[in-house]
């Protein structure tokens, strides 16, 4: 790999290795900066309105705080994130943006009101069938009165800036569905590790910055011919949030290949569909109900099992790893479903619950290490 | 030149093992010492006494399997394999039609399931936490003055087991002893002990998907009590090897023979 993309990697790494330090530089020369926790959060809104979007996604190490105030199985991404902001680590952002994707995050968002009483909580509450005229209708009436409320701070956000958000934003997640479609087909390419660094940053970074970067980045890649394929077995990931990068390089360690996935940190996020013309807030709720549904949202006629066993297959997938947040109850309460699914394909699973504040445990090591021997012997 | 050996050390969390096979497979030695804490050690120490039993030297290993959570410490290792796969290949040569094992080592406590070639279909792990390990069993019985290797024959003599709720294994140890303040007798407690700790193996073996024949190896195979909760409660009878503590190291020395024929 030459220096161009040996330096843009080293920026995506070194921005996973301290999330916040972009956009705590840019708060400090004056940058409005918005949290947002998910993913379903309209960050084209956010930026069309001056702030930089960054992703809250809490922070290695303990969360004393946070556990006077949380029962025990609370996540360790609502943990680990909201001790950050009580001990005022997140006062750089002007705002935060809460989803209502489950009992946790939804509770988790007034708690975080009363505690940080300076810091302005939004909640996009989006309909749990995503689709329907009553969805959209009123999916259309909360992105109307969340445009009102950041409005209030930021001051009016015309269509045009928000039209130009979304292409903006449409023209980065293209680079990155090219980044996916190319892992898929030359795995040996870029790594799960180096992708999952790419995806993690562009949430952390200015969307122009990341884009910059990125561009030749993937042109790059794209043009690197053919390199000698690895025979290591193939796996795919799925689950929810996936910050503690140690996961991902601790299964690719054990000697195997990430070649796609279905996480929050990851593909999930970047399934928007192209936004459709016309009017800016119409698109933006066609592209968010329109996306692949995470577990705490339910789309008629989608399948989470029959589509993780489409996609495995496409990816040539031997395995499929689960990193499930441990507490994450809209996937837990998937997965039974998900996990028949790929036992009925005869693709073997692997499920890891993950506490993502927390080193990786030594058991892990000897679990990956387990499953990639299986996935060998059954290739043999 | 004289014989070629292949050589599987398992060093566990409580005990080091040691087996050597010769290019037929059959076991020429096996040995079984206490980890101690200096794996590395521990692996030499092992691997001396097991090459000692056959009157050979270290230059007569053709090829060494390192298995088990101190797998990274052995010296002079061909490879490493887990003790996932190594306790799957030690059971299926052992008993052709095994279709799953199970296997309570010291920290550890896993269910595995075959298919009819030996090949793992699917495996679980006890994670986070110890309780329903070996080592739970050790503090048990010290805490109730039991020798080890009396606990399973008097578990078996309760009418009935004591109730212990706690999984943890230092709140178990404070609640063996509040039953026994209030009269429980010692056989009750122990019953309750080994119920508990096969409550725990049979979620993992659910998990894993159990057919028989079923095969129990690691060193708490050797406490009947566990033995026969565990059969209770995954409903089917177990087969517990001659040397249940040396499967993942038996394991571990065949594959180091496939990996010579290689």
């Amino acid at each position: 790999m030459d220096s161009g993309n040996g330096t843009a990697l080293e920026v995506f790494t070194s921005v996973c290795d301290d999330f916040y330090a972009t956009a705590r530089a840019a708060a400090a020369s004056g940058r409005k900066v918005a949290g947002f926790v998910c993913s379903y959060a309209p960050q084209e809104l956010l930026h069309a309105a001056g702030y930089l979007p960054v992703r809250v996604l809490g922070r290695p190490g303990g969360t004393p705080r946070a556990d006077q105030l949380l029962q025990a199985y609370a996540c360790s991404l609502a943990r680990s994130s909201f001790d950050a902001a009580l001990s005022g680590e997140f006062d750089f952002m002007d705002l935060v943006v809460f989803s209502h994707t489950c009992d946790t995050m939804q509770n988790l968002a007034d708690l975080w009101r009363s505690s940080r009483p300076n810091q302005k909580v939004v909640i996009v509450s989006a309909p749990t069938v995503t689709s329907g005229p009553a969805a959209l209708s009123y999916y259309r009436k909360v992105l109307a009165d969340v445009r009102e409320q950041i409005e209030a701070l930021s001051g009016p956000i015309s269509d045009e800036a928000i039209r130009a958000s979304i292409d903006l934003y449409a023209r980065h997640r293209n680079l990155v569905q090219r980044l996916y479609d190319l892992r898929r087909e030359h795995s040996e390419l870029i790594s799960g590790r180096e992708l999952l660094a790419v995806v993690t940053s562009s949430m952390m970074m200015d969307k122009e910055e990341h884009l910059r970067l990125l561009e030749p980045f993937v042109a790059e890649l794209e043009s690197a011919g053919d390199v000698k394929a690895k025979r290591l077995p193939r796996v795919f990931v799925a689950g929810s949030v996936c910050q503690n990068m140690g996961f991902v390089t601790a299964l690719e360690e054990a000697g195997c290949m990430v070649v796609d996935d279905d996480l929050c940190m990851g593909g999930r996020s970047f399934s928007l569909p192209e936004p459709p013309a016309g009017d800016p807030m119409d698109a933006l709720v066609e592209m968010y109900l329109g996306r692949r549904p995470c577990p705490a949202f339910h789309t008629p006629g989608f399948d989470p099992g029959a589509f993780l066993v489409e996609r495995a297959r496409a990816a040539r997938a031997a395995g499929v790893v689960f990193l499930l947040t441990k507490f994450c109850d809209p996937w837990f309460f998937d997965y039974p479903h998900v996990n028949k699914s790929l036992e009925a394909a005869g693709i073997p699973g692997l499920l890891v619950e993950v506490e993502q504040n927390l080193p990786v445990p030594e058991q892990f090591r000897t679990r990956a290490e387990a499953f990639v021997e299986l996935l060998k012997a059954k290739a043999e | 030149m004289g014989v070629q050996y292949f050589a599987g050390v398992d060093v566990g969390s409580a005990t080091a093992k040691a087996v050597l096979v010769d290019a037929a497979g059959t076991i020429c030695a096996h040995v079984v010492v206490p980890s101690g804490g200096n794996l590395t050690l521990a692996a030499d120490r092992v691997l001396a006494a097991a090459l000692e039993r056959v009157g050979a030297v270290p230059g007569d290993i053709a090829a060494l399997v390192a298995t088990g959570y101190g797998r990274e410490s052995v010296a002079n290792r061909t490879k490493t394999v887990t003790e996932i796969t190594c306790h799957a290949k030690g059971a299926h040569v052992l008993y052709p039609d095994a279709r799953a094992v199970i296997d309570i080592g010291g920290q550890d406590s896993k269910a595995i399931s075959l298919d009819a070639a030996g090949m793992i279909r699917k495996f679980e792990m006890n994670d986070k936490c110890a309780a329903g390990t070996g080592r739970f069993l050790e503090v048990m019985a010290r805490t109730l003055e039991v020798p080890l290797d009396e606990v399973g024959p008097r578990a078996l003599t309760a009418d009935r087991p004591a109730k212990i709720s706690s999984t943890c294994t230092v709140f178990a140890e404070s609640e063996v002893i509040s039953l026994l303040a209030q009269g429980e007798t010692v056989e009750r407690i122990l019953a309750g002990l080994c119920l508990s700790i096969s409550q725990r193996v049979n979620s993992l073996a659910m998990r894993a998907g159990m057919a028989p024949r079923v095969i129990m190896t690691g060193g708490v195979a050797k406490n009947t009590g566990v033995v026969r909760a565990i059969e209770k409660a995954v409903g089917l009878p177990l087969t517990v090897p001659d040397q249940p503590q040396i499967m993942g190291a038996l394991g571990a020395a065949l594959l180091a023979r496939n990996e010579a024929v290689k």
